[in-house]
């Protein structure tokens, strides 16, 4: 039987069946979003939080530690409420939309990224603090150099991000919606499929994942030999 | 423009309570190779990063011809004991300080590299080279710009012989190209090569300050004379 699954998701994947890739293209395109846009804003923000030791940054760590653990599906019911029809951001009018999976994702991924942005921000500016300070540096200067040193540890943390992200379900389920064509991920149609007994497409969906969860390794591997 | 006389008007530092430093007064003339010696935990190598102002003390404490050192900072550089290198390439580390003092020459910082005899380990990353070598990138990274007062803490201790030889000759040529130098040193020999003036500490207070020549030449109190005997 575990034979004939495995043909027919193979099957699935080499004839490029388009639900399949359907499915695989919106779950890359929210994740990528979800990334981009938490890099942009979290990257800057973890290596800011170096320079500013005071109770204000001590507190942002310990909240931005504590949220990486956080539960998925627990963000997913938390931004439920704010974004239902009676929620504060109800009129946004974006439950069951690619949107709000993007930004479930995305405040999924942020506390990572921040979190470990500040880890190797804060080693490497250990390391090299006497130097910046000895050149007689701007802050800005110290953080585009920090940043640039830790370059490759930071694709890292990216990836990391990326691999969180791309594995969850639960949040994308609850304001997704898992709506067939629309809102379903990789996922979450592999809970769905599984559910309802068609396991081929959940398991050509699930050989897909573990293919991404596999290069994303690889490349941690090689970004921290190099690095 | 002329940083000397350095005036140092009382100075004190402590971390937690301990003093570090205590009670510092010394004025120094003279354009040469200034050593600060003592035995470990003297205070030798806080005292060098009071003056280059990479610890916080008072902004009336230390002068250099009457102006104060956050306006002086810029005709300085230092070299640290572990050589702190960037994660690129040696050339790459060099234009990254040529940049930050606003030297936007290749051809400038080539010549330096040709100086200190590193040019042929340009393109390798500064991770890879030896203990030598990075002693002397980290030099020509502190001469780019053409700073007037050098630090250097202890340069050569972790270096053999050749190496030594090679840095000592850089640091000479550095103080006759009218470099003020500031160098703190274990190595009596060393001091009696290169050193023109000493500053001797102990648990943070300057105990002697004079020639080399004097301070070789005199008869001392135990402590010194063994410093001398073995150092």
């Amino acid at each position: 039987m575990l034979n004939n699954i495995l043909e027919t998701a193979i099957n699935l994947i080499i004839t490029l069946n388009k639900d399949l890739f359907e499915i695989i293209s919106l779950s890359l395109l929210v994740t990528l979003t979800a990334l981009i846009i938490s890099v942009t804003i979290s990257l800057p923000f973890g290596a800011f939080l170096v320079f500013y030791k005071n109770r204000v940054q001590s507190i942002t760590i310990l909240i931005s530690n504590t949220l990486m653990g956080m539960p998925p599906v627990v963000l997913g019911l938390i931004i439920y409420t704010l974004v239902s029809k009676k929620g504060i951001f109800g009129f946004l009018d974006i439950l069951y939309t690619p949107t709000i999976m993007i930004v479930a994702q995305t405040l999924l991924i942020i506390p990572i990224v921040t979190s470990l942005t500040y880890e190797e921000i804060y080693k490497k500016n250990k390391e090299y603090k006497l130097l910046l300070n000895s050149l007689n540096l701007t802050k800005y200067s110290k953080l585009k150099t920090l940043i640039y040193e830790c370059r490759y540890a930071l694709l890292t943390v990216a990836l990391t991000g990326f691999g969180r992200a791309s594995a969850e379900v639960g949040a994308v389920m609850i304001v997704g919606g898992n709506i067939n064509h629309y809102t379903r991920v990789m996922t979450t149609s592999i809970a769905f499929e599984t559910s309802k007994g068609s396991i081929e497409l959940a398991v050509a969906l699930g050989l897909i994942l573990l293919l991404i969860s596999l290069i994303i390794t690889l490349l941690i591997k090689s970004l921290r030999r190099i690095s | 423009m002329i940083i000397l006389p350095l005036k140092i008007n009382n100075l004190s530092y402590k971390i937690d309570n301990t003093f570090i430093l205590k009670n510092i007064n010394i004025l120094i003339k003279e354009k040469n190779i200034t050593i600060i010696a003592g035995n470990n935990g003297s205070g030798k190598s806080t005292f060098l990063k009071a003056l280059h102002g990479l610890i916080d003390v008072p902004y009336d404490k230390i002068t250099w011809n009457n102006i104060q050192l956050s306006k002086i900072k810029k005709y300085q550089s230092m070299v640290f004991q572990t050589p702190l290198l960037l994660n690129r390439s040696v050339l790459e580390n060099l234009k990254y300080v040529a940049s930050k003092r606003n030297i936007y020459n290749l051809e400038y910082v080539i010549n330096i590299l040709k100086k200190l005899n590193i040019e042929q380990i340009s393109d390798i990353n500064a991770k890879y080279i030896s203990g030598g070598e990075k002693q002397k990138v980290a030099i020509a990274m502190a001469i780019i710009g053409n700073p007037k007062i050098i630090f250097l803490d202890e340069p050569t201790s972790q270096l053999d012989p050749a190496y030594k030889n090679d840095i000592e000759n850089i640091i000479k040529n550095l103080s006759i190209s009218g470099v003020k130098i500031f160098m703190t040193s274990h190595d009596i020999s060393q001091i009696k090569r290169i050193g023109s003036e000493i500053v001797f500490m102990d648990s943070g207070k300057i105990i002697y300050h004079n020639s080399v020549k004097k301070f070789i030449g005199e008869n001392h109190k135990n402590f010194i004379k063994n410093y001398i005997t073995f150092g």
